[in-house]
């Protein structure tokens, strides 16, 4: 199916799409707050986080709330050039499933 | 499970992640401290006139410098940053006070009595407190509504002390709109 070639291996799991949806939608989001929103553990999210991070997707900064740590992600231009593309291609996939 | 279906339950499995931080339900401390504000402010014109000005001057401006700071102060808290929903609050609020200076006008040129004055404010605030609602924070909507029928009795029924009585109206809707939101935080709704 051609609609699937336009599929953005880094948002093919779940977790990361939800991922740079959320910060599509709401700006910046920090570590704990994903953790509580997507219910993953430390590890998961941040391999998750890492995998994005690395592809360009993801630009991060660091901060402290009341004297602890907090890292804020939000998605760089190419992240939401990407995942525009994918969601496209999901439209796409989905339009060529129904028809 | 076929792709097609993979697809289908991860676009569900998003979908119920995003809507579930679709609508934020505002902050407690803002809507107490706007209670107190215009509680106070609203009874100056009827018992300590010559207060009104000052008042407004100091805790018209502290009361939005501070409401800034608690949403700021909320944002980094809650771990979400939204750029955009603190725009539209800006613009929003913005054109509040825009609405508020032409409700001023018309006792400004004496055209409304300085006793009745205080309903017109009544509903801009009930009106923009409604619409905010509407596109910022749900508990505002029934203090909006409740603040559009307080006017309705003042207006229908000619009440004394109209200032006093609408800033009570408001003041009690921004409470009840402040513990409907302390309660959706408490009660672990996601923000």
């Amino acid at each position: 199916m051609k609609a699937l070639e336009g599929l953005d291996p880094a948002f093919e799991h779940r977790a990361r799409l939800a991922i740079a949806v959320l910060l599509a939608r709401h700006g910046e989001i920090s570590f704990a707050r994903f953790k509580q929103e997507l219910d993953m553990t430390d590890g998961n999210l941040g391999a998750q986080l890492r995998r994005l991070e690395d592809d360009g997707y993801l630009g991060l900064r660091r901060d402290f709330v009341e004297r602890r740590p907090v890292t804020w992600y939000a998605l760089s231009k190419p992240g939401r050039k990407a995942l525009d593309k994918h969601l496209a291609a999901l439209r796409a996939v989905i339009a060529a499933s129904v028809a | 499970m076929t792709n097609t279906e993979q697809l289908q339950q991860d676009l569900d499995y998003i979908a119920t992640t995003v809507r579930r931080r679709d609508r934020p339900i505002g902050i407690p401390a803002i809507y107490f401290l706007w209670a107190a504000i215009i509680g106070i402010g609203f009874a100056l014109p009827d018992f300590a006139p010559r207060y009104l000005n000052p008042f407004w001057l100091v805790c018209g401006i502290g009361g939005g410098l501070l409401s800034w700071w608690l949403a700021e102060r909320d944002a980094r808290q809650s771990g979400v940053n939204d750029a955009e929903l603190g725009k539209r609050h800006g613009l929003h609020w913005g054109i509040g006070g825009i609405a508020y200076a032409l409700t001023f006008l018309p006792l400004l040129l004496g055209q409304v009595p300085p006793q009745q004055g205080g309903a017109g404010f009544l509903f801009t605030t009930g009106l923009l407190y409604a619409l905010a609602g509407v596109h910022l924070e749900r508990p505002l909507l029934w203090s909006g509504l409740l603040m559009l029928a307080a006017y309705a009795l003042l207006t229908v029924f000619a009440l004394p002390y109209t200032w006093t009585l609408s800033g009570a109206s408001i003041a009690v809707s921004l409470v009840v709109a402040g513990l409907c939101a302390q309660r959706a935080r408490s009660g672990g709704t996601p923000q």
